[in-house]
């Protein structure tokens, strides 16, 4: 499987696209600057409709106005995010694919994935009954901690991706190379 | 005679304004670089603190910081995002807009402290490189620009009446707003680019 990605990635690395954007001091850095700034919006928003869940903001504002009308917003700010995300990606390909942070990123994402999905299963299913309450029932309030919790790790995680501590072709053989999925005998990094 | 009557109810936006602006004019001009030079000590004096030196010594604790930095930049967003696209009439048209705009500041405020303090953390454990790069000087007249307008302008504009304000003046007001902030934010980016 490792191998697999390894090659995939040094495919992906022969493009000229991937290089060009590697190398093209403004458009890399203004790609990643944007994959940065729509944290404000897709975040930005998802931490407000967590934290109304939890009863810390906006408590004045209906519950499920606040999730129903910061959901566009939001998908709005993620679409950018992945977009963004995978060109970041296909600029920089084996290094990517190699670091044992994105790889803990993207099984953040799933779980954050499956978080929203279920969160929205609970609302939807709720009577709505508690909408003007400052929290929100238990299971919501669950769902929106989680929520929390994994967007802050995958944003750690994110920031993690831009520091060298475990590339392949700085660490000994051991566990970290087993985590980034580093190849033996590979010559590209 | 007092200033407030003398600017009449708007003094605080004036004032702010001045403030801005008289800003704006010292950072293109000479003199600029004599305070430019005498806080070159106080920077050096920054990576001597105790947040200097852990922020220089444990790359993982100042990546941290960092990661915190961006949630706390990502909530601010949220808060400015919310209140901005409300007065532009595009979300919660059927809430009454003070409501929104004052629960989104009291956000914005806890957010604008986390960024504050994660701000001074990495900037003294990097105060040696980001004196040198002007992108630095750059956010933080943005930041300063962004603080005073909130505070200064777009809050004391807004606790009026908004059926007494030209509905023209509020969407301006939300798209400087916006705009202020995401300049703030991309100009940080860029910090990281630089030098």
């Amino acid at each position: 499987m490792n191998e697999l990605l390894y090659n995939f990635a040094v495919w992906l690395d022969t493009h000229q696209l991937s290089t060009s954007i590697h190398e093209s001091y403004y458009m890399y850095n203004w790609i990643e600057s944007t994959h940065v700034l729509t944290l404000m919006l897709c975040l930005g928003m998802l931490f407000l409709i967590d934290l109304r869940m939890l009863g810390y903001a906006m408590t004045n504002v209906p519950a499920t106005t606040i999730a129903k009308r910061l959901n566009l917003p939001m998908l709005i700010g993620f679409s950018i995010m992945v977009i963004t995300g995978l060109t970041l990606v296909y600029a920089v390909p084996v290094r990517s694919t190699q670091s044992i942070w994105l790889r803990v990123k993207m099984v953040l994402l799933i779980a954050a994935a499956i978080n929203a999905f279920l969160f929205h299963k609970n609302l939807t299913n709720s009577d709505g009954s508690w909408d003007a309450d400052v929290r929100a029932p238990k299971n919501l309030r669950i769902g929106a901690i989680l929520s929390l919790v994994f967007w802050g790790l995958i944003v750690i995680f994110g920031r993690f991706i831009a520091y060298d501590w475990f590339d392949c072709q700085y660490t000994d053989p051991g566990l970290s190379q087993f985590l980034s999925g580093c190849v033996a005998g590979q010559t590209q990094f | 005679m007092s200033s407030t009557a003398t600017l009449g109810s708007n003094n605080r936006t004036i004032i702010a304004a001045a403030v801005v602006l008289a800003a704006l004019a010292f950072s293109f001009l000479p003199p600029r670089l004599i305070v430019y030079d005498n806080l070159y000590g106080f920077f050096m004096w920054m990576e001597t603190t105790w947040f200097g030196v852990i922020g220089q010594t444990w790359g993982a604790v100042f990546a941290i910081v960092e990661a915190f930095h961006l949630l706390a930049m990502a909530l601010l967003g949220g808060a400015v995002f919310v209140s901005d696209f409300r007065l532009l009439g595009l979300v919660f048209n059927d809430i009454p807009a003070q409501d929104v705009l004052d629960k989104a500041h009291s956000v914005f405020k806890w957010a604008l402290a986390v960024v504050l303090f994660t701000g001074i953390f990495m900037a003294c454990g990097v105060a040696g490189k980001i004196y040198f790069l002007a992108v630095f000087w750059y956010k933080m007249l943005a930041l300063v620009t962004g603080i005073l307008f909130v505070f200064f302008v777009k809050r004391p504009l807004l606790k009026k009446d908004l059926n007494d304000i030209n509905p023209w003046v509020i969407k301006l007001v939300a798209v400087s707003s916006i705009m202020v902030w995401v300049t703030v934010a991309a100009a940080g980016r860029w910090i990281g680019f630089s030098g």
